[in-house]
């Protein structure tokens, strides 16, 4: 009995997911669709640009500081013991490009922007907003999605590179600081190993998790039922959603292009 | 002008309409009454298009437009105003906006629009609040708010989803004075779905009396406390023992 009832557990949990998942696509599908032709509200795709990006900068700039910075710190004892100062910027450098400054980036913006823009559409949702759209023959998919997909994508690429650039920057100062390495060894060590190849690898990652951020957050917000429980249970769905697309992508880019 | 032939309509496994057949002849003042969940706001947004029909047929104007998309409803909808329960007033826009977005969508130039958005305001008693956020609004001047974007663009056919909802006496008999001058002048179809009575019936001259999504009465207003249906005459008198389940 109980293998069956977990068993019922497992299929209705299966089900669940291949709907949310089938949403998910469908709304892909809508996104892409109210694309060709682009006809945009370009005042709101401004002011999400805005709200999106320009408030995330300044704790995307301070985490990505830091976390080039770590990188350093956690490679010292080895470039200590080696004395390969010459590759302490090639080892920070291509963790950060490649790994560590999308994947931090992107969950950072998927909880403050994604659950944002979910907590906002799911409000939307349940106060008949989004309804209001529609009985005024607007298309709610691309009045308010399209534009909120597409700063998603921009914002999330350009603070990628951003936070890329300031990553490589707080890793010279602490190497400067912890290791005592001069700038023009970290400058060497980065110019000389790494490759275009692995700056823009990070970006491509940084635009599909911007996608799927887009896309999961949306999605949960306007199939939010059930009133103020409900929008919070879709904040935390598409905050999980978001966490698992992005490492599941991450895997996936990094294995295909290996 | 707009008809509703055996519609039902059924949303996650729950039947929420069964065999609504119901006419509203063009300049008429029709009311939606019924217990709460009984599916009065599910009727108003399958006649606005927001809900699709699983059975039966919706027909505006003589064309059947059951089964339409979108972007093919959309000329239907532009001649349709409609107050939602929840406001629906837009949270990214102040009330100027919110009253004028209708028109804005559609293209009217911004000197044209200022002066019909005031004509509007002016006309539910909200002047002097165009840049205020929805959220420093009253529930009744929200009300107002949501009534003055449904009409700005003098649909044809007006839906009110409980205009009166959570406003004290003296509001809802402002609110119903505004819709009897508004359609007076007007001369729009209406369809306002109430659970308050005695106000509905100062503004519509029919209703029909919603229970367990079906229509289980419909008659003038004028006669509804007399109306032979027990159902009814338990509900607009508010006893407590008759057929009626809580």
């Amino acid at each position: 009995m109980i293998g069956e009832r977990t068993l019922t557990l497992l299929g209705a949990r299966a089900i669940a997911v291949t709907r949310e998942v089938g949403g998910i696509a469908l709304m892909t599908g809508q996104v892409l669709r109210a694309l060709l032709p682009p006809r945009l509200d370009g005042r709101e795709l401004v002011r999400n640009l805005h709200r999106m990006g320009n408030r995330s900068l300044p704790i995307v700039a301070l985490t990505a500081f830091f976390a080039g910075g770590l990188m350093v710190v956690q490679s010292a004892p080895f470039v200590k013991r080696l004395g390969a100062t010459s590759l302490a910027g090639w080892a920070a450098g291509y963790a950060v490009l490649r790994e560590i400054g999308p994947i931090l980036i992107g969950l950072m913006f998927s909880g403050r922007v994604g659950a944002n823009n979910t907590a906002e559409l799911g409000t939307m949702t349940v106060t008949e907003q989004l309804d209001g759209l529609r009985a005024l023959a607007i298309d709610p998919i691309r009045y308010l999605i399209v534009p909120r997909v597409l700063a998603m994508l921009i914002m999330l690429t350009a603070l990628t590179i951003i936070g890329d650039l300031v990553a490589l920057v707080g890793a010279a100062v602490v190497a400067y600081l912890v290791l005592d390495i001069d700038w023009r060894t970290m400058y060497f060590s980065f110019a000389d190993n790494l490759t275009p190849h692995d700056f823009f690898h990070g970006v491509y990652k940084s635009v599909a998790f911007g996608a799927a951020i887009a896309l999961t957050s949306c999605y949960f917000g306007v199939t939010v039922k059930g009133g103020a429980v409900g929008v919070g249970r879709a904040v935390n769905a598409a905050v999980v959603a978001a966490a698992v697309s992005i490492m599941l992508l991450d895997f996936f880019i990094t294995y295909a292009t290996a | 002008m707009i008809e509703l032939r055996d519609v039902g309509v059924e949303l996650g496994g729950a039947t929420l309409l069964r065999g609504v057949s119901l006419a509203v002849p063009a300049g008429a003042r029709l009311g939606v009454i019924g217990p709460a969940a009984a599916g009065k706001s599910v009727l108003v947004k399958v006649m606005a298009g927001l809900i699709p029909p699983t059975t039966g047929r919706l027909i505006i104007d003589g064309t059947d437009v059951t089964g339409w998309s979108e972007e093919k409803l959309a000329p239907v909808r532009a001649r349709i105003g409609m107050l939602f329960q929840n406001y629906a007033l837009y949270d990214f826009l102040d009330v100027a906006g919110n009253v004028g977005f209708p028109l804005a969508q559609r293209g009217l130039a911004a000197d044209a629009l200022g002066p019909r958005v005031l004509e509007r305001l002016r006309a539910v008693g909200l002047a002097g609040s165009e840049f205020k956020q929805p959220s420093q609004l009253s529930g009744g001047m929200k009300k107002r708010a949501g009534i003055a974007r449904a009409t700005i663009a003098a649909p044809e056919l007006v839906l009110y989803d409980e205009p009166t909802a959570g406003l004290d006496p003296v509001t809802t008999s402002k609110v119903y004075d505004l819709l009897r001058a508004d359609h007076d002048a007007s001369g729009a179809t209406a369809v306002a779905v109430s659970s308050d009575v005695a106000g509905l019936v100062t503004f519509v001259t029919d209703v029909v009396f919603v229970y367990r999504g079906q229509l289980a009465y419909q008659g003038p207003a004028a006669t509804l406390a007399d109306a032979p249906d027990p159902l009814v005459r338990q509900f607009v008198s508010g006893a407590l023992d008759g057929p009626l389940e809580a």
